[in-house]
């Protein structure tokens, strides 16, 4: 039962679009129908999909391609532009003393990402530690005091102690000295009542300034469900894509942007503290159409 | 009777498929996946007569369902009865990319064979991730059962082979294994995986993939599936609302059975699949 593998279908269909000396209707309703797919192979969320391809009709029938720009080109452009309407530029992050306080799914990449950002900050001069309130998942407290020694970074935990609100206010008293303060939290989703309410009280507590919501790049449709319903419980202020170096495209994380209205902030490319970079909003649309370099042609316009 | 049946052409079926096809997608079924089942079911259908009356949407649905059912239903086989079977020690390995529910899903076996009576003992095989070796260690004491372990950084291969030797010395029924996420895009960690299979020839080689996971779980399950093979899957996460249309990805792809369903964190969270329930609730939204 293999099935034939699908190869970066939008550049395929844009191609149809070289020739054409000028736009009409057919071509566009054909491309629009082959982005629609790279975007919902992406795992962008269906109903986003359907309205963005809406607009990217309209848009491509009305608008004059700027001079010098081909009909394909001209097509792209305004894809390109309506995903960064989505997308925006990226969360600045700034170098000074803060709380951050790391939220998401199971298994979605928290607690390696708390360490890549402890990582991050001590790399920029700055000193950061961890708290460890996930006290739900077995070997929680292991694996990040495990990841905050190895990186020479602070580390405060209660190995038994099952109140994660208690632990959080320990913690960051006990690095008050601390420039950075991440605290780690369990894996938990929108059903979990009792896990929501966790995450409510470890907030009220914490005060965080920064609320990141891990996202693995191969979540689907449920992205932008979830993403609300966290954004409703602590208020997200920034997204982190986890397992970028996988074959995944992220268009879930995409979704949960649209969703919050949170910038995506990181990226997460590997398991070990240094596979982490800042988000690069370019580079993420290229790969989310499977397509290279569409940055140099934006600046061709 | 002639005048009272017409001809379903393609561009009746289309709009009722274009609508089933978008639930299904809103399921997280890969849209690979559901364009080949979408054009299996038009070609089927294309010609075939309808009474004058009768709702092309019902039939449309009828056969889409059963088509789905197929995919879902081939090679089922019953993990409960191979195990009973199997001459014992009986050795099965989970393997998957990250984060998963890998560690969490050999807990809940472990809990269900321990339930019908058997013996089982862990082998640590996750000697790369910081606290994997830990986590199972919990899981291991909590159930009563043993954990063998070599240190943090160890060769998995080993450890797994100390596990069954165990079993064998010890007349332990089942060697549960667990190994180390891995991305399918990593050539050294897949080699390593079939490496580890090769080596300790397992009974069962079991991938274990998230039910929340859209379209790349197409990809994720192929690259495994062709590494090592594999002998079935277990979906996890499915109580977070999942619909789990990423079950119909991977069986597809693979033509390997779904076992399990993993509905929560808990050791009894964890359903056997019935391809009947999970086709009616797919089509229930
Ligand atoms: N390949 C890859 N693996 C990653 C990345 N980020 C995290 N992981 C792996 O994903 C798995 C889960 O990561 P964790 O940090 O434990 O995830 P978590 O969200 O803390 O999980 P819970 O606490 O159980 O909810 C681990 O195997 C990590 O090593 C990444 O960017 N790339
Ligand atoms: N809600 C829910 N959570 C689950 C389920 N199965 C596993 N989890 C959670 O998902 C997270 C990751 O599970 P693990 O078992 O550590 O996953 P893994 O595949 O072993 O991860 P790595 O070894 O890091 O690759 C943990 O927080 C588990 O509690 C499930 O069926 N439902
Ligand atoms: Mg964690
Ligand atoms: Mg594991």
């Amino acid at each position: 039962m293999v099935m034939e593998k699908l190869g970066d279908s939008l550049q395929g269909a844009l191609k149809k679009l070289i020739g054409a000396g000028r736009i009409d209707e057919r071509t566009v309703n054909e491309v629009v129908k082959d982005i629609q797919r790279a975007l919902l192979q992406a795992d962008v969320n269906v109903k986003l999909v359907m309205g963005m391809s809406q607009r990217i009709k309209e848009r491509a029938m009305k608008e004059e391609p700027p001079a010098g720009m081909n009909p394909r080109e001209h097509v792209i452009r305004i894809v390109y532009q309506e995903l960064m309407e989505i997308i925006g530029k990226g969360a600045e992050i700034q170098l000074k003393p803060q709380t951050i306080m790391m939220v998401g799914l199971q298994g979605s990449g928290k607690t390696t990402s708390a360490a890549k950002l402890a990582r991050y900050f001590q790399r920029k001069g700055l000193k950061a530690g961890v708290v460890a309130a996930d006290t739900f998942r077995p070997g929680a407290y292991h694996q990040l005091k495990t990841l905050a020694e190895k990186l020479n970074v602070g580390f405060y935990g209660e190995e038994g102690n099952p109140d994660a609100v208690e632990i959080t206010n320990h913690g960051l008293k006990a690095l008050e000295k601390y420039d950075i303060k991440i605290v780690d939290t369990a894996g938990r989703h929108a059903l979990e009542a009792d896990l929501i309410e966790e995450m409510e009280q470890i907030h009220a507590v914490a005060k965080p300034d920064h609320k990141f919501m891990v996202l693995d790049a191969g979540i689907g449709q449920q992205a932008s469900q979830q993403a609300h319903a966290f954004n409703d419980s602590v208020g997200i202020t920034g997204v982190i894509i986890t397992k970028l170096d996988g074959t995944a495209k992220g268009g879930g994380a995409l979704s949960a942007v649209s969703e919050t209205k949170a910038p995506i902030a990181f990226i997460g490319v590997g398991e070990t503290p240094e596979d982490f970079e800042k988000f690069e909003a370019d580079r993420f649309i290229s790969r989310l159409l499977g397509m290279g370099d569409l940055k140099s042609l934006m600046e061709k316009a | 009777v002639f005048n009272r049946e017409v001809y379903l052409d393609n561009k009746d079926l289309e709009e009722p498929l274009w609508e089933l096809e978008m639930g299904l997608l809103e399921s997280d079924l890969a849209l690979s996946v559901s364009e080949a089942i979408v054009e299996s079911v038009k070609n089927q259908l294309t010609g075939t007569t309808k009474r004058i009356g009768s709702n092309t949407g019902e039939i449309v649905e009828v056969a889409l369902k059963k088509a789905i059912l197929d995919v879902v239903s081939a090679n089922t086989f019953d993990f409960d009865e191979y195990v009973k079977n199997r001459e014992k020690p009986v050795h099965i390995v989970f393997v998957g990319i990250n984060g998963t529910g890998k560690t969490t899903s050999i807990s809940k076996i472990t809990n269900r064979l321990l339930k019908s009576g058997y013996s089982v003992v862990l082998a640590a095989g996750d000697t790369f991730r910081a606290g994997a070796i830990d986590q199972l260690g919990i899981h291991a004491s909590r159930l009563g059962v043993k954990m063998i372990k070599h240190q943090a950084g160890a060769d998995p291969a080993a450890v797994i082979y100390d596990a069954v030797q165990y079993a064998k010395a010890h007349k332990i029924d089942f060697v549960l294994s667990d190994t180390a996420g891995r991305m399918h895009t990593n050539m050294n960690l897949m080699a390593q995986m079939e490496k580890i299979c090769r080596v300790s020839s397992p009974d069962l080689i079991i991938f274990v993939d998230e039910a929340v996971a859209g379209n790349d779980a197409v990809e994720r399950a192929a690259q495994f599936n062709e590494a090592v093979p594999i002998d079935g899957s277990i979906l996890t996460k499915i109580d977070a609302d999942a619909k789990g249309g990423s079950a119909i990805s991977i069986a597809y792809i693979t033509g390997k059975p779904i076992l399990f369903f993993g509905v929560g964190q808990g050791y009894e969270d964890l359903k056997k699949f019935d391809p009947e329930w999970f086709v009616d609730q797919l089509f229930n939204q």
